[in-house]
């Protein structure tokens, strides 16, 4: 069976200039969402506008719906893809008012058969009822971009393209946001793709994550495998939640640190005994234990509401994060001794 | 690269207003008359340093003035201040040729000075006490009073506009108001006033009436000698080479002056109010008098001169064909007008769609036109005219095109358009500047075509924008004077022309009737955008 959305080998680019080169993914089914995560600059932006027409390509394809929309020879115009770009900066028509811009978005498509959102309810989802008579210029920049996130959903697109949609909203309503709009874009079965430097989001959001890093897609899968598997040590830096400390490979499941001692579990990919090899410990990982004769110097605590990430200095000046649930009764401060727990397992060994 | 409609319409009238600035560069390599020889061993000299004397007073002058309102009617508040704010700008509509006679009548001998004085204290040798504006320095006061608005509008804007944190910080840092205005205010202003500056220059460097009133040799009137006086196209476009050179110069200044200056116009929520300091005593009535002179030396004066003298003798109104004179200036506006804005805004679109290097750049050179001064343009396009007549269209056997475009009004119309094409384009592509290209390509992805996009979204967008600039186009071409006086039809005048030729013909009463309606229509058009022009606030 064909895939619902393909981008086939393309190179990405702006007046010229390569942002993000052999660029291949699928989205499978209709109404999936997908993010793209990368940090600032990197060529998000650029995939996105690229898929809605507005940058042209040299190389690949890139098709909705069995449908070319873009290659080196055929490159349908934006305003005939049926595929909506809510952008980052405000894109409202400065000389209307809200309302009378989201309805501008009503008028696409109004003769389609689909299941129609209705004004209202995107009004509500977006927590946008108290705006609508205000032009562009009165608003701010958080309204203004839920505003146009209004008008993108409401054309109903067959493609819809968010560009960091919520990155001025305020973190009060960004949360109840994002669940509203997951539960909308699902029930209407719009295919959408994300892109955010918000790692979170995009575990939120996506059903599949791609991260990008150096000109490159460099993942492409669920994100609970991009978080738990990162296939290269870019990824793993750019997810920054974990560190990668000197190990070397003891036998099919097991290999031994120089501060932690033996580590048994599941490795992901087999490295031949004696391996000299970087392991990835991430917060979850190890355990606390106050008993534990295994003790580190902790250098920093974050607090995170529901949990607490230790920064632990081993002998060798390794930083090694270690999450502890914010109930936790004995709270450690900088320069105290923090045990760990041993045996150390951990179910799947990321190592590279 | 993709051809379409708005490129290759954007391209041909670029092209269209590029040839004749072209050719007045290109006729430098032309072989002159023996007049350039006889020129440079006498006058020459005399042209070049009059020039520069002549920039150099008005800019002194335009500078005091332009800056010293402006600072007086944007930070501080005194009786009179809101009234100010709007009627320094009226100066506009008195053009320098005609302040000038107003300037020489008044203190001529027997002039409206004498008068006033002789019933005031009866008969008396007064004629020596009277001084005499005429020759150099009043060249100067007049076009510095024309032209001071320049100045003053760049400069007020920019002190409305700046960041009330920069003022606030000046104060704690303990500045007195003096240290703060030039340690902060004026060097936050500095591109502006730069770019007021260089538009008074260029608007100097292109003045005819006026020095041809008084008679000053500088090299625009040795240009129109050149043509009159000796038929000598090529020559005339030699100096005016040397002349453009020069502006070019100041073009480029003010257009970098003119980018530098939006550093500091702060976006959405940036804006604020700045609270004006209000003025009592002596301070309050020195703010006073200075905004009232100058609004009475450069506007009432002038004004009540040309009214005395038109109930003095108002036979000359009965003359004068007013109702044609109205009608021909009328023709002129709305023909010009409407072939300007369908121009730039074609132009303007096809700029802002196709993103093309090549446009960008015969954009660039055809805004330059304003810089050209109008008997250079003038000229420039009877030798463009020629030069097709003679090696196309008689080589072809074909008929003369000389008197389709030379004398006539279309020809007319098109250096209007050529002169002032920058106002249209440059008024047009700010209104675009305010529109982020997010908002067309939203338009794209809701559907819209390049076409429905600028008639939906574009055209009621730039509506004021489009006001503003219909309406300073007909100011121009209400007093513009070089361009028609060249290139009208025969019998064929104006409110300027019919002005200038009778004072010429040294009957000043005459000329008063037409000036007189030449500043009332133009102080109508600028009532009109002084609402634009001074906003205070950036909706």
């Amino acid at each position: 069976m064909s895939n619902y959305f393909e981008v086939k080998n393309v190179d990405f680019k702006v007046a010229d200039k390569t942002k993000v080169k052999n660029v291949s993914f699928s989205i499978e089914n209709e109404g999936d969402i997908i993010c793209l995560l990368g940090p600032s600059g990197i060529g998000k932006t650029t995939i996105l506008r690229t898929i809605a027409g507005l940058e042209k390509i040299d190389e690949g394809s890139i098709s909705l719906k069995n449908q070319i929309l873009s290659s080196k020879k055929i490159n349908i115009e934006p305003e005939n893809r049926n595929v909506s770009l809510s952008f980052q900066d405000n894109s409202l028509f400065p000389h209307y008012t809200v309302e009378k811009n989201i309805l501008l978005g009503a008028e696409k498509n109004k003769d389609s058969k689909n299941k129609k959102i209705k004004f209202n309810e995107v009004i509500d989802l977006l927590n946008i009822p108290t705006i609508l008579n205000k032009y562009p210029h009165q608003i701010s920049a958080g309204e203004a971009q839920r505003a146009s996130l209004a008008r993108s959903l409401i054309t109903q697109p067959d493609l819809l393209l968010l560009d960091e949609p919520l990155s001025n909203v305020d973190q009060s309503f960004k949360e109840e946001i994002q669940v509203n709009l997951k539960k909308i874009l699902n029930s209407l079965k719009i295919t959408t793709i994300v892109v955010t430097h918000d790692s979170y989001e995009a575990f939120y959001l996506g059903s599949k994550c791609g991260i990008i890093l150096n000109k490159e897609l460099k993942q492409y899968d669920d994100p609970y495998k991009v978080y738990h598997f990162p296939n290269s040590v870019e990824v793993v830096n750019f997810l920054n939640r974990g560190i990668l400390i000197p190990a070397e490979v003891t036998s099919p499941k097991s290999l031994e640190n120089k501060d932690l001692g033996t580590i048994t579990g599941n490795f992901i990919k087999p490295f031949p005994i004696g391996s000299k090899v970087k392991l990835l410990i991430q917060p979850e990982d190890l355990q606390h234990d106050d008993k534990s004769n295994l003790k580190f110097e902790v250098v920093d605590r974050k607090f995170r509401g529901t949990n607490f990430i230790y920064t632990l200095k081993t002998s060798t000046n390794h930083l090694i994060p270690v999450l502890v649930h914010s109930h936790h009764i004995h709270q450690h401060d900088i320069d105290e001794k923090f045990g760990i727990k041993r045996p150390i397992y951990i179910d799947h060994i990321v190592c590279f | 690269m993709k051809i379409n409609f708005w490129f290759l319409s954007s391209i041909i009238i670029s092209i269209i207003v590029v040839l004749p600035i072209l050719v007045v560069f290109s006729s430098f390599f032309q072989d002159t008359s023996n007049y350039f020889e006889i020129l440079k061993e006498t006058f020459f000299f005399e042209y070049v340093f009059n020039s520069l004397t002549l920039l150099i007073g008005v800019l002194f002058f335009t500078f005091i003035l332009g800056v010293g309102a402006a600072y007086i009617v944007s930070f501080y508040e005194f009786p009179g201040s809101n009234f100010f704010k709007w009627s320094l700008i009226l100066s506009f509509a008195v053009p320098p040729y005609i302040y000038a006679y107003s300037l020489f009548a008044f203190f001529e001998n027997y002039g409206t000075a004498y008068t006033i004085l002789k019933n005031l204290f009866g008969e008396g040798n007064y004629n020596q006490l009277i001084p005499k504006f005429d020759g150099m320095f009043g060249l100067i006061l007049s076009i510095s009073f024309s032209l001071y608005a320049y100045v003053y509008i760049l400069a007020r804007s920019s002190f409305l506009y700046q960041s009330q944190n920069l003022i606030e910080l000046g104060k704690n840092l303990g500045f007195s108001k003096i240290k703060s205005f030039y340690s902060v205010i004026l060097p936050a202003a500095r591109p502006a006033i730069v770019a007021g500056l260089s538009l008074v220059a260029m608007e100097t460097l292109a003045e005819f009436g006026a020095v041809d009133f008084f008679s000053v040799n500088t090299l625009t009137t040795g240009i129109y000698n050149a043509w009159i006086a000796f038929d000598d196209l090529a020559f005339a476009n030699r100096i005016s080479f040397f002349l453009l050179l020069f502006i070019f110069i100041l073009f480029l200044t003010e257009n970098l002056s003119r980018k530098k200056a939006k550093y500091h116009l702060e976006t959405r929520g940036g804006f604020k109010i700045k609270q004006k300091i209000k003025l009592n005593g002596v301070k309050s009535f020195l703010a006073f008098a200075f905004c009232f002179i100058l609004f009475f030396l450069s506007f009432l004066f002038p004004l009540s001169q040309m009214l005395y003298w038109t109930i003095k003798f108002p036979d000359n109104l009965f003359d004068l064909k007013l109702t044609e004179l109205l009608l021909n200036t009328l023709y002129l506006v709305f023909l010009s007008s409407f072939v300007l804005l369908f121009f730039s805004l074609i132009s303007n679109y096809g700029n802002r769609v196709s993103k093309n290097k090549i446009l960008n750049i015969l954009s660039t050179l055809s805004i330059s036109g304003y810089a050209i001064p109008g008997v250079i343009l003038a000229i420039a396009f009877i030798t463009l005219i020629a030069w097709f007549d003679e090696n196309m269209f008689q080589v072809l056997g074909l008929l003369s095109i000389k008197k389709i475009f030379i004398g006539s009004v279309l020809g007319l119309v098109i250096v209007y358009c050529i002169r002032f094409y920058s106002l249209a384009f440059n008024g047009i592509k700010s209104g675009y500047e305010k529109m982020n290209i997010a908002v067309d390509e939203s338009a794209y992805l809701l559907g819209y075509s390049k076409f429905k996009t600028f008639s939906y979204i574009h055209l009621p967008y730039l509506r004021n924008s489009l006001l503003f600039v219909l309406i300073l186009i007909s100011l121009e071409i209400v007093r513009e004077l070089p361009i028609t006086l060249i290139l009208r039809p025969f019998n064929f005048e104006t409110f300027a022309t019919t002005a200038y030729i009778s004072a010429s013909e040294d009957l000043l009463e005459a000329a008063a009737v037409p000036s007189l309606f030449l500043i009332v229509i133009a102080s109508f058009f600028i009532l009109l955008t002084s609402k634009y022009i001074l906003r205070e606030n950036n909706e």
